[in-house]
């Protein structure tokens, strides 16, 4: 069954279009790897299928219900984990997940029993009487979490849900998150790191400049790469190589330079690496070479022509 | 009403709140009288000021909502944009109005000279009122908490200043005077006097209602803007 569906929807921003005629569909069960750099439009289009954001056009569909997508019982279904940590400060973590268990109408006894499996659920029992103003970045990360878990949510949306917090806590994030998916949450979880889709997508959509550049499982996407082969060069000046001779060479697909790395995309089996290397020893020092199987980022760079982690806090 | 719960519990959750909401409008029960100006004992002049102060403080908790993102989160759940803001604006209508039945209460108890009591608590809830939808319109066209409390505290100690609650409006020159008109601190102060000088009853309603229209106005500028 699909929960969430866009059909081309638009959202401009001035001339710029941050969704740009998008197509999604998530369906029950899975979870959707929202993969892109930032300001690719992934929080536009969590904002845009919440609800928070009005879009130009196009159609928006949440649990089989086009028309009125947003209403409150559609929204008892949906939970929403911010890219802000959207805690309060002054109250308890018990206080303040009664406060979000309340405006979902839940009572008493039954308020009480979630707050303390939301509690129990992100690892956060211990300090239930403490207020987040003492917490360190992942704790407050993970009882962000908890606020959008209360209402036991079919659909949770998760907007860069590990950003800026410690290896621990993220990995206790990422198990939390494959343990919402056993008991039959669907989760659409977006990010800029690949390694964390890797780790856990059903399925994976990768966003560049607002359009659904390609999606599908992480093996089929690597799949559309494999005939290619990604080699990294350590140089010691990377501004001296001439990138234009590099890619002029046989069987190269792309070259691109991150600090002192050049990476070269070239089909495999070419048996152009001397070449290459001549070319690149011409004109600096070659610290060190890496030859990588594909993942998700050649994917992504295959697609885009960018990497990932380069464009980190660019807009 | 869970909102409603959850932001008296805020409110009174940071101890500098706590000290505006408790401390400040005891000690205006025990300050002394003037001589022959202000019209009452000075803690009641005063306690405009503390109102201004107390209204802006609650404000900002809206903000922060808006600033840390749980406005964003609340409008994905049921709940409407609406529904939020009156329960906010109750909750703190209700801190206010406690507040000054405390001031008006302890006053009588202590014996301070405040000619009518219960026009003077209606006074105080109307200045509460326009106070309180004056700090909601502020808020809502500011995006740095810091800012908009900075830039309000200056604003309040002027507008006290030239409404005359400060210093009696009469020192001033006459274009400050026709000026002072306009702030709602100014119709404060004529509350006071009204009340002092034992004015007809339809003078006390006529000040009172300007500063609900000043409440509603505001209301409507700081509503109107939603906050996400």
């Amino acid at each position: 069954m699909t929960l969430a569906s866009m059909q081309s929807v638009l959202k401009r921003y001035g001339s710029c279009a941050a969704l740009d005629y998008i197509d999604l569909e998530i369906h029950e069960g899975e979870i959707v790897g929202l993969l892109g750099p930032n300001g690719a439009g992934k929080t536009t289009l969590i904002q845009a299928l919440t609800g928070i954001l009005p879009v130009d056009q196009g159609r928006i569909s949440l649990f089989g219900d086009s028309r009125n997508p947003f209403s409150d019982a559609n929204k008892q279904k949906l939970g929403l984990v911010t890219q802000e940590i959207a805690v309060f400060e002054e109250l308890t973590a018990k206080e303040g997940l009664e406060f979000f268990a309340g405006i979902y109408g839940l009572r008493r006894e039954e308020k009480k029993k979630r707050v303390a499996e939301a509690l129990e659920f992100v690892g956060l029992s211990a300090y239930a009487n403490k207020v987040p103003h003492k917490f360190s970045g992942g704790m407050k990360r993970r009882l962000n979490i908890a606020c959008a878990l209360t209402h036991r949510p079919r659909l949770l949306i998760m907007d860069e849900p590990t950003v800026g917090i410690d290896p621990q806590s993220r990995n206790h994030i990422l198990e939390s998150v494959q343990k919402l998916r056993e008991q039959g949450t669907t989760i659409l979880y977006t990010t800029h790191c690949m390694e964390e889709v890797q780790e856990i997508a059903s399925r994976v959509v990768i966003l560049d400049q607002g359009q659904v550049v390609k999606e599908g499982t992480v093996q089929q996407l690597i799949e559309t790469v494999r005939h290619e082969e990604t080699i990294i060069f350590d140089v010691a000046d990377p501004l001296g190589i001439p990138l234009r001779q590099v890619e002029s060479i046989a069987g190269v697909s792309q070259v691109s330079v991150s600090g002192s790395r050049i990476t070269v995309i070239s089909a495999a089996g070419a048996g152009n690496l001397d070449r290459i290397l001549s070319v690149v020893q011409q004109h600096s020092g070659v610290l060190g070479i890496q030859a990588d199987k594909p993942n998700l980022e050649d994917v992504f760079l295959t697609l885009t022509g960018k990497q990932l982690r380069d464009r980190e806090g660019s807009r | 009403m869970t909102i409603f719960y959850f932001t008296l519990k805020r409110s009174f959750a940071n101890l500098a709140n706590l000290i505006f909401l408790t401390a400040a409008p005891i000690a205006c029960i025990f300050l002394p009288a003037g001589e022959g100006w202000p019209p009452l004992a000075y803690g009641y002049a005063y306690f405009g000021i503390v109102i201004l102060f107390v209204a802006i403080r609650l404000a900002q908790i809206m903000m922060e909502d808006r600033v840390k993102g749980i406005l964003k989160r609340l409008s994905v759940a049921p709940v409407r944009y609406f529904s939020y803001l009156g329960q906010h604006l109750l909750a703190y209508a209700v801190i206010l109005i406690l507040q000054s039945a405390v001031v008006v209460l302890g006053g009588w108890i202590a014996g301070q000279e405040l000619h009518r009591p219960w026009a003077l608590f209606a006074l105080y809830v109307s200045f509460s009122f326009a106070a309180l939808a004056m700090a909601l319109a502020w808020i809502s066209v500011f995006r740095s908490k810091d800012a908009a409390f900075l830039f309000y505290m200056s604003l309040i100690v002027l507008a006290a200043l030239l409404g005359g609650i400060i210093l009696p409006l009469e020192i001033f020159p006459d274009l400050l005077r026709r000026i002072a008109v306009i702030l709602p601190t100014f119709w404060f102060a004529e509350g006071l006097k009204s009340i002092a000088s034992a004015q007809p009853f339809a003078d006390n309603v006529r000040i009172n209602a300007t500063l609900c229209l000043y409440a509603l106005v505001f209301l409507v500028l700081g509503s109107t803007r939603r906050m996400q």
